[in-house]
């Protein structure tokens, strides 16, 4: 146990004093809250008013209409053509528009459905839905005239309509789209910590074996030992890394709710936050993100130990052995999509269950409500079947470990390392 | 003395060769024991299995007088394999207080046995410095403070000088017989037979996994010795040789290499150059170098063809 906790510290402090760790620790919440607000802030100013010639063949619309249609909608500015029409049709953009449309003889019963924006540069469908939009509130004009309805029967068109969302009986606080937004981001936290520190911790053993230490610490600590303190310490610095980011965003939390409510914006984030963490149950979400945090990181790290065990230096070797595993973190963020989609399908169940999906489905099912979305058997039977789990890829991993440590030359196929594991000592 | 180590009818196969086939042999307290063979003789693994990095297939190990065993016996036993290496962006003082402390020994006592240690091998200056700025040889001295300086019962050097400067080497050597004077024993495994005769007393040679020969240094040479003497005599005529109770087999002016016939003794050999009145500047018997005994006893098997050029 004492060698086990030097080989801990030693992973641990050495990783945590370099640079990269506080720079990455300060960087990330950076870049991630400048990409949110930056790409927030770009859409709303690299919006471009597009200029439409409509080119009406069918004599509804009228040039006074689309005026209060553009006021009402300044992202693009539909005007009519008819002298010009040639000019605009043979190159709308030397005639002043970026594109036209052609609207066709219109039936009012039937209207129709295949209208083109036509122009030079592609635009998506964005775009020309805006367009659509604009058109087809002249068009429903156009058709309550022809069937003499009035304002107020338009009105009561509008307005009454049936709308139907989820709400579970057992869990009057869940909150669907809340839920959404939390179970993707804890989903997406496990998978970046799956895939960086697990390669870490790869590259860690990597380094052991290519430096050529590894036979000097084998004759002082056994394999296991080694394995498991590198697992652990890197664990301990990902978790370090969690812990600041939380403090970070709580320290926020508590800076802007001190300096008053008259910042529109900050005022905005302290009132979602507390919406988030009076609308779902957060002990919850936080015990079990730290329970398959852990379980899924000795899952995952213990196999990328093995492989970094089994490889030389070459680094796409190493890539190659770990493709089958890197591919099973993927297949868990798709699982997770279909699951966040639909939280009590078999896909969402199956998922939370087996223990190499587990750490990322469940997280993104659980802000949806326990034991509402997520009876308490299947939370309990999910965390059983993943301690089960890592406890399986760690004995599998430190016998591939025992024997990949101390070899050298031709990398071993996925074949090869099975033997090693059942093979007897 | 007594004994530290026993090992008895070691085997060890793996998937497609017999790594090591009834090996058996013992080392004695305070020893200076040298383990030869070719490289893939055997010597490595054999080495793994004393400091338990591998389980024998069949054979036992006796350290100490009771069964090896691993997880506390390492305590007292110091490994330094032939492959190497450090943590390249470690410093050096926290690199050795590591190792050191991987062994079982708590901080403090680390601390003091590697200050000491660095004293004694001018080292001080060297604590701050990562060790991707030392030189090989630094390097190497470092990883021999780190072997040694738990204070082991066993030490095993696996080829302790490749790479080192003759400076560097003989700081080594001086190392390794003061701590065997001070009764640590020492396990010294190469392919140098020049450096097994200048330091082992005892030695074991292994070839293909199998022992082929053991004994004290001074024993082997005299069990494989040829009857080639070295005599200080002017360069002999065929009419001397005619008669003589010895071959020539090497002649220079002023001395000759000679074989003496069987039956023959050195008396013989004398009393016949005294009979011819030729002058005796020097009579000196040649035994053989262990590199010579070593090439006459696996110098047929291909792995051993890297000793004919050396």
């Amino acid at each position: 146990m004492y060698k086990t906790f030097i080989i801990i510290q030693r992973e641990y402090l050495t990783r945590v004093r370099k640079k990269t760790f506080i720079i990455s620790t300060l960087l990330f919440p950076l870049l991630y809250f400048g990409l949110i607000f930056g790409m927030g802030y770009l859409a709303e100013n690299s919006k471009q008013v597009l200029n439409i010639a409509l080119i009406d063949e069918s004599g509804y619309f009228k040039q006074t209409e689309l005026d209060q249609e553009n006021a009402v909608d300044p992202s693009s500015k539909v005007s009519l053509v008819s002298s010009k029409a040639t000019d605009v049709l043979r190159d709308p953009e030397a005639a002043g528009f970026d594109g036209f449309i052609r609207m066709p003889a219109l039936d009012w019963q039937r209207g129709n459905d295949s209208i083109f924006l036509e122009s030079k540069k592609s635009y998506g469908s964005g775009t020309t839905s805006a367009v659509q939009a604009k058109l087809n509130r002249i068009w429903n004009r156009i058709k309550n005239d022809s069937l003499s309805i009035d304002e107020s029967q338009q009105a009561i068109l509008q307005m009454s309509q049936l709308s139907i969302r989820p709400k579970n009986m057992e869990d009057a606080n869940a909150n669907a789209n809340l839920a959404e937004v939390i179970g993707y981001i804890a989903g997406f936290l496990i998978y970046f910590i799956l895939l960086i520190y697990g390669s870490q911790v790869m590259m860690g053993v990597m380094e052991e074996k290519t430096n050529r230490i590894a036979e000097v610490l084998v004759s002082s600590v056994r394999p296991f030992q080694m394995m498991m303190g590198k697992i652990i310490g890197i664990g301990a610095v990902a978790l370090t890394q969690f812990l600041l980011w939380i403090g970070f965003v709580f320290l926020i939390y508590n800076v802007t709710k001190a300096s008053g409510n008259n910042m529109s914006a900050a005022s905005e984030i302290v009132g979602t936050m507390q919406e988030v963490i009076t609308g779902i149950n957060m002990p919850l979400i936080l015990f079990c993100f730290g329970f398959y945090f852990l379980g899924g990181f000795f899952f995952y790290s213990s196999l990328y130990a093995a492989i970094g065990s089994a490889v030389n230096e070459d680094l796409r070797e190493a890539q190659s052995l770990s493709f089958p595993v890197t591919m099973l973190v993927i297949i868990s963020i798709a699982l997770m999509t279909t699951a966040i989609a639909n939280p009590t399908g078999p896909i969402a169940v199956w998922g939370s269950l087996i223990p190499f999906s587990s750490p990322i489905v469940m997280m993104a099912r659980i802000p949806y409500g326990v034991p509402g979305t997520v009876p308490w058997w299947q939370l309990g039977l999910s965390m059983l079947l993943l301690i089960l789990g890592f406890l399986g890829t760690v004995w599998f991993a430190a016998k591939i470990y025992r024997t990949g440590i101390l070899m050298y030359g031709k990398k071993p196929s996925w074949g090869e390392m099975l033997k090693w594991v059942f093979r007897k000592s | 003395m007594s004994e530290l180590l026993r090992v008895e009818h070691l085997k060890k196969y793996f998937a497609n060769q017999k790594a090591v086939d009834d090996i058996s042999f013992s080392v004695s307290e305070g020893e200076i024991f040298g383990l030869l063979g070719p490289n893939g003789a055997g010597k490595t693994t054999l080495i793994r299995m004393i400091t338990g990095i591998f389980y024998p297939d069949s054979g036992s190990i006796t350290f100490q007088g009771k069964p090896f065993d691993p997880i506390h016996d390492v305590r007292h036993i110091g490994y330094m394999p032939e492959e190497r290496g450090l943590y390249k962006k470690m410093k050096i003082g926290e690199h050795a207080l590591y190792l050191a402390q991987l062994k079982g020994l708590s901080r403090t006592d680390a601390l003091h046995q590697v200050k000491q240690w660095f004293e004694r091998l001018e080292m001080q200056s060297w604590w701050n410095k990562k060790v991707e700025d030392l030189s090989k040889g630094m390097s190497q001295k470092l990883q021999f403070v780190s072997t040694v300086l738990h204070e082991p019962k066993l030490i095993i050097l696996d080829e302790p000088f490749s790479g080192l400067d003759p400076v560097n080497s003989n700081l080594i050597k001086d190392e390794i017989h003061r701590l065997a004077k001070n009764g640590s024993t020492i396990l010294f495994s190469t392919h140098r037979m020049e450096q097994v005769e200048e330091i082992c007393e005892k030695i074991i040679l292994v070839n293909k996994g199998e022992k082929i020969l053991d004994g004290t240094v001074g024993a082997i040479k005299q069990q494989f010795k040829q009857n080639h003497f070295r005599i200080g005599i002017p360069a002999p005529t065929e009419e001397l040789l005619r008669h003589a109770p010895f071959d020539l087999i090497r002649t220079s002016e002023q001395q000759q290499i000679v074989q003496i016939r069987e039956g023959k003794s050195t008396n013989d050999v004398l009393r016949y150059l005294l009979d011819q009145s030729i002058p005796i500047h020097s009579f000196e018997e040649l035994l053989p170098s262990l590199n010579e005994i070593f090439i006459r006893l696996v110098g047929d098997t291909p792995a051993a063809r890297q000793f004919q050029n050396a």
